[in-house]
């Protein structure tokens, strides 16, 4: 297994990712999409980590922050989507245009 | 006293100041007693000086032909334009110093009884300490500019003392006639003096004397400056064809006539010519015009005088025709002689001014013809103006005729014809003086209610009036005897300029005794009596009497003047608003509305076609744009993709 | 062995991942997150991140897959599953979507030959060690912005004593 493979699948799941950010209607179905692209990004410093300096762990902790960020960050967002579901009783993101001109 | 000389103006001044600011109005004010003890200071001095530079013990500066010229700068802006204030004492201006000071006390002490019920008397006497400031500023100046400064003062002054009655119409009209007159005048003097400030960059007397005896001032523009001066000179001493003012002026108290008629304001202008003399003897042709306008002045007002019934008219004229003498006597070089009779008329004539102020005090009226007889009532008023007639008429050894016989010497030096009509005027004057004074104080009271009213005036009044009379006897002979005048003024005939006519001795003096004896036979042949010859004369010449009294139709023609220009300013205001408003303004308005319409049409649909389109579409562009903005996030965030995906991509794959 | 693991560990997460993106009912997409995520963490098994295969499994899939399980429960609706969960904008996202990986792929190449030259240790002292010393302070941080997420999602989510 080279480093390639790895590469090479955290760059689809970040593309999936990507796409389903860009595409869901559902608000939570964003969030979710966010959490693989983190994850993409996760795999991608485990992966340099480990091939190319393999005596450090600084890949490894940093994943672990991302980890306890991206879980602050899930946390925060499905409280706001729960308010504004109770709010606008709605989760559909087209329908939040209050920024409309 | 001579190096503060310049006190003389300079006292009046600040006492004029000091009587108007201070004290109370009204009759008993104290206020007159100080300006005629300030008066008295000045006459003091005044004398002083002109009896010292008289007997020849005041000494004149090195070389020069002055006893005094002192210079303060006053005005200074850059290099050009200097001026000096500061006096200059020679025997001219020592002369008009003794008789303007002498002339003022006498007048001022005499308007003492004159004014003695008047209610403004302060500001009456203010009135007099700044009139006569004011003319001793203008004698002692060595600045043209403050000449013209104190000849403007003048004129100020005698505007408020014609006036002093202002509350009556007459006197109101009069000052104002007066002071639009001369003003009218002074734009000639105040032309020529910057004419020729412009050539000679220098205001002040002797060196402007100096600068054209270096023959530096062309010919022409010396005639201009000389012609400009003359002008003014016409206008302040009521020359013709501005005489018109000074008959006017009467309605002013009598006083003030005599002050201001007789003695000083309206010898300012013969002053004038005097004082730059250098300029017309400069200019040949100016002197020319300055003897023409005295000769016809004298002429033409001896005969207005005939006819005249108001006692003051007559000295008005008679003063008119003296002061045309003088002109004529400095147009025919007789410098010395003009001054001479300046002197001794300004003598005479206050008297005469001031014996009709007593009579008119006496009879509270202007006309003759409601006098006559006076002689019984008031023996000093008849004796002294009568001594004073003689004088004017030319009585023989009295002052009028050495002085008048100076003039006429000169005249006929230069040209027997002008002699001719200066003799004839000389009969003139001894027939109307002689008139005037056969209709007021001999033959038999005409109108006997106020011929028994009448009675001889007070002692302040009566004081002046026998000074005088003792001058008028005699200042002429003393002045003339061993040629003590002409050693005073120190006049230096320029070259070549003298007239070679002689007469033979016995002609001169001959004439003059001839033409007044039938001057003064005839006058009191005609009027002692009955008023009814004359008035019979007067219907066969009424042709004649009626020009004479209408002054020769002068005020007519200038009020004719006045109403041609109102014509004049009519058909201009019609041309301006028929044709010029009309064509030009209103035609050009249409056309300029054209072109504005082609302009508005330009702006609103090009210009702002332009503006408005360019506006359109950055409005529609938003318009458009904004659909793309429907604050849908999730469509931001799908931009921001394609942009960071896009650039991050080419510009990382570098 | 360790190509097997890696091709049934990678398809399970690509697969899994599409489907998050792609199903229709929220509920399968959160399962579906929950297999991508798992999947994911046994990468990281062969990775050698033993630490981090037991905090993946700890933190996402017991606690955010859990937790988007249970909003979508409380949020969910019956009508969502006839409406289509993608809007109209997907071939511009998938172009997006083409371009980055095009982007990724230029660098990734250079990695071709890489391999891994040691054998895989322990991590889990390594990284206490480093938590402790050299990113104590960001480790410190981390649990202010947990607390903060922690308080945040309450002020969000309670409802009003006054409503």
């Amino acid at each position: 297994m080279t480093l390639l493979h790895y590469l090479t699948v955290s760059g689809i799941l970040f593309v999936i990712g990507l796409f389903g950010a860009l595409t869901r209607r559902n608000t939570i179905g964003i969030l979710m999409s966010i959490e693989l692209m983190f994850n993409a990004a996760n795999l991608n410093l485990i992966a340099f980590n480990r091939f190319l300096y393999p005596e450090r762990l600084d890949g490894n902790v940093i994943t672990l922050f991302i980890i306890g960020v991206a879980a602050a960050e899930a946390v925060v967002g499905l409280a706001l989507v729960v308010t504004i579901y109770r709010n606008l009783n709605t989760i559909y993101s087209e329908d939040f245009n209050l920024l409309k001109g | 006293m001579l190096e503060h000389a310049y006190l003389i103006p300079i006292i009046p001044f600040v006492t004029s100041l000091v009587i108007l600011l201070g004290g109370k109005e009204g009759k008993d004010s104290k206020m007159p007693y100080l300006g005629i003890a300030a008066m008295g200071w000045c006459f003091l001095q005044s004398s002083v000086l002109f009896f010292r530079a008289l007997s020849g013990r005041m000494p004149l500066e090195a070389g020069k032909e002055f006893f005094l010229h002192q210079r303060f700068p006053w005005l200074e802006w850059g290099e050009n334009l200097r001026i000096n204030v500061g006096v200059l004492v020679d025997g001219p201006a020592v002369t008009l110093l003794f008789v303007v000071t002498l002339v003022s006390l006498l007048v001022q002490i005499y308007s003492l009884g004159y004014m003695h019920d008047d209610k403004r008397k302060k500001r009456y006497y203010a009135y007099l300490s700044f009139f006569t400031a004011s003319m001793l500023g203008l004698v002692i100046a060595s600045s043209i500019f403050i000449l013209f400064a104190c000849w403007e003062l003048v004129g100020v002054s005698s505007y408020l003392l014609i006036g002093f009655w202002f509350e009556k119409p007459g006197p109101a009209y009069a000052s104002k006639k007066a002071f639009i007159t001369t003003k009218l005048a002074d734009c000639g003097f105040y032309v020529g003096l910057l004419i020729l400030f412009c050539y000679a960059g220098t205001f002040d007397l002797v060196s402007l004397k100096s600068y054209i005896a270096q023959g530096l001032l062309p010919v022409e523009v010396a005639k201009a400056v000389g012609i400009g001066f003359l002008i003014g000179a016409i206008g302040k001493s009521a020359q013709i064809p501005l005489f018109i003012w000074l008959p006017d002026a009467m309605e002013g108290p009598t006083p003030v006539s005599a002050l201001i008629h007789a003695a000083t304001m309206v010898v300012a202008g013969i002053y004038l010519v005097a004082r730059t003399y250098f300029i017309f003897t400069a200019a040949p042709t100016t002197m020319g015009a300055v003897a023409w306008v005295g000769l016809f002045t004298a002429f033409f007002a001896a005969t207005m005088a005939i006819t005249a019934y108001d006692i003051k008219k007559v000295l008005a004229y008679s003063t008119v025709s003296q002061l045309g003498y003088m002109m004529l006597g400095l147009g025919v070089y007789g410098y010395t002689a003009a001054l001479f009779h300046l002197t001794t008329h300004a003598f005479f004539k206050a008297l005469l001014f001031l014996g009709a102020g007593s009579v008119i005090h006496a009879v509270h009226t202007n006309d003759m013809r409601e006098m006559g007889g006076l002689y019984k009532r008031m023996p000093t008023t008849a004796a002294t103006v009568g001594i004073a007639t003689l004088t004017i008429a030319g009585l023989p050894l009295l002052s009028g005729w050495w002085s008048k016989e100076a003039i006429l010497h000169d005249v006929y030096a230069v040209s027997p014809g002008m002699w001719v009509v200066a003799v004839f005027t000389a009969g003139l004057t001894a027939f109307y003086m002689s008139r005037m004074y056969v209709l007021t104080f001999l033959g038999a009271p005409r109108n006997e209610e106020k011929h028994s009213h009448a009675h001889e005036s007070p002692l302040t009044m009566k004081i002046p009036l026998w000074t005088l009379a003792v001058l008028s006897l005699f200042a002429g002979g003393i002045l003339h005897y061993n040629g003590l005048f002409e050693h005073l003024v120190h006049f230096k005939l320029p070259e070549g300029s003298h007239g070679s006519h002689h007469a033979p001795a016995y002609l001169l003096p001959g004439a003059a005794i001839f033409v007044f004896a039938v001057g003064v036979g005839l006058a009191y042949k005609l009027y002692s009596g009955s008023l009814e010859t004359a008035q019979q004369l007067r219907g066969k010449l009424s042709i004649a009497a009626e020009t004479l009294e209408q002054r020769y139709y002068f005020d007519d023609f200038f009020l004719g003047l006045v109403k041609l220009s109102d014509k004049l300013a009519t058909a201009c205001y019609w041309i301006d608003s028929r044709i010029i408003d009309a064509i030009f303004i209103d035609g050009w308005a249409l056309v300029l509305r054209a072109l504005a319409a082609v302009n508005d049409f330009i702006d609103s649909f090009i210009v702002d076609g332009a503006v408005d389109g360019v506006g359109t579409i950055t409005q529609d562009a938003g318009w458009g744009l904004r659909k793309l903005v429907r604050g849908q996030v999730q469509e931001y965030l799908l931009y921001v993709s394609l942009a960071v995906a896009v650039f991050a991509t080419f510009m990382l794959s570098r | 062995m360790e190509h097997i693991v890696f091709y049934s560990l990678s398809s399970v997460a690509l697969i899994s991942a599409l489907g998050v993106v792609l199903m229709r009912n929220v509920l399968h997409c959160a399962l579906m997150l929950g297999l991508s995520l798992m999947a994911v963490a046994g990468l990281f098994g062969s990775l050698g991140a033993d630490f981090l295969f037991a905090g993946q499994i700890v933190v996402y899939v017991t606690g955010v897959a859990v937790l988007v399980l249970f909003v979508v429960m409380l949020a969910g609706r019956e009508s969502e599953l006839n409406s289509p969960q993608t809007n109209d904008k997907w071939p511009l996202a998938l172009v997006i979507g083409a371009i980055t990986f095009g982007g990724f792929w230029r660098f990734f190449g250079a990695y071709a030959d890489t391999y891994a030259t040691t054998d895989a240790e322990p991590t889990t002292r390594g990284i206490g060690i480093l938590l402790l010393s050299d990113y104590a302070l960001p480790f410190e941080l981390i649990s202010l912005i947990l607390i903060a997420a922690l308080i945040g999602a309450i002020h969000f989510s309670r409802v009003e004593e006054s409503q």
